[in-house]
């Protein structure tokens, strides 16, 4: 098996696509446990607070979850299209 | 409740054999295809092409289900006892009046911008959900003959679907903002007060990221649902890229987990985003200072 040139984009295309995907979720990973924590601390300190504060959890972890998807469709224009 | 289930389960198998129609074509399969739009019938229009493809079809059946439902239901005559279709249509009207409407709208705009803010909620949430049932729509890999094959696709899983939706809030947010305020004032109320040294770097600032809202607006919704059906269609596809069969134990409960998640939780939440940063996006250009 030669290495071609072709073979060397492809190669570093499928880098791209897993690293990039990889690091993406770093960030937003840390921050939905950080997120879903401070809501257990939340709930164990005032549980009628709970529905109020699941509620905001969920915003939240939907905003914070877009990120990965940010970095995850980069990866996939790198990937697919470029 | 037996016959819900039942549904259910048939759903799932059409989603598990939505891949199984590139391999019987024999061709290679690969999950993107499920996001080809051909044209089925098209007329150009100057140097537009417009025409009917997959897309079209799943916007057809969102509007037309969100349209005709909700009109059949509040002009069939609402009763005092609901029925369970006039429940749903009650729980999405509640739900978006006091979730999305007054917890974001200010007063003086509530009545003239919560049909929006409402009607693009209950749009995106039934394209999101009708986008988890297999639909026999797939004409890229036939299921056999002139069959259409199934296919597992997302109106709102298209750029220019969201992007569009994106663009009209934040049109009307600006619009609502300089006539509520005047134009100056409104786009003076950008910046925060500031020394004014430190003025010309935030107008910057807020100008980019007044941009970047169209961008996280329509790519949000965009990615989620695409990467939500993408991961669904890969994991079934795995079995057969790979060639096999010992994966599939592992590769298809992975996947119905990912198909109740995201049928159950995102398409509903990611509807529910979009419609209420709309609302802040309005609101906060209507009332710059809370």
């Amino acid at each position: 098996m030669a290495l071609t040139d072709q073979g060397l984009v492809d190669a570093a295309k499928a880098l791209a696509l897993g690293l990039g995907t990889g690091f993406g979720a770093i960030g937003p990973g840390v921050g939905v446990g950080y997120l879903i924590g401070k809501t257990i601390e939340g709930v164990s300190r005032q549980p009628e607070m709970r529905s109020d504060l699941q509620g905001m959890m969920f915003l939240g972890l939907a905003l914070t979850e877009a990120i990965t998807f940010y970095a995850l469709l980069m990866s996939f224009v790198a990937f697919f299209i470029a | 409740m037996s016959r819900r289930l039942a549904l259910v389960a048939l759903a799932l198998v059409g989603v598990l054999l939505a891949p199984a129609a590139a391999l019987a074509e024999g061709g290679e399969f690969k999950p993107v295809d499920e996001f080809l739009n051909e044209y089925w019938a098209s007329f150009a229009l100057g140097p537009l092409t417009i025409g009917v493809s997959k897309l079209v079809v799943y916007l057809w059946l969102g509007l037309a289900i969100t349209i005709i439902l909700t009109l059949w239901v509040v002009r069939g005559g609402l009763r005092t006892q609901p029925g369970r279709t006039q429940t749903v249509v009650e729980l999405l009207y509640t739900f978006s009046e006091s979730n999305i409407g007054q917890a974001t709208l200010p007063k003086a705009a509530f009545a003239r911008w919560f049909p929006y803010v409402a009607s693009l909620f209950v749009f995106i949430w039934t394209l999101n959900m009708i986008s988890f049932i297999p639909l026999p729509l797939d004409t890229h890999n036939p299921l056999y003959g002139p069959i259409p094959g199934l296919t597992l696709y997302a109106a709102t899983s298209n750029l220019s679907v969201t992007l569009t939706l994106a663009l009209m809030t934040i049109a009307i947010s600006h619009f609502e903002g300089a006539r509520a305020n005047g134009v100056w004032p409104y786009l003076k109320s950008w910046v925060p007060p500031s020394p004014p040294a430190l003025k010309p770097f935030l107008i910057v600032l807020e100008v980019l990221s007044q941009l970047l809202r169209i961008i996280s607006l329509s790519v949000r919704l965009f990615a989620n649902m695409l990467a939500g059906h993408l991961l669904i269609i890969m994991c079934i596809g795995f079995v057969i890229l790979l060639g096999k069969l010992f994966v599939a134990p592992i590769a298809i409960p992975i996947a119905v987990v990912f198909w109740i998640f995201e049928w159950g939780l995102v398409a509903s939440l990611q509807a529910y985003i979009f419609a209420m940063l709309s609302g802040i996006y309005i609101g906060s250009a209507i009332e710059p200072h809370h």
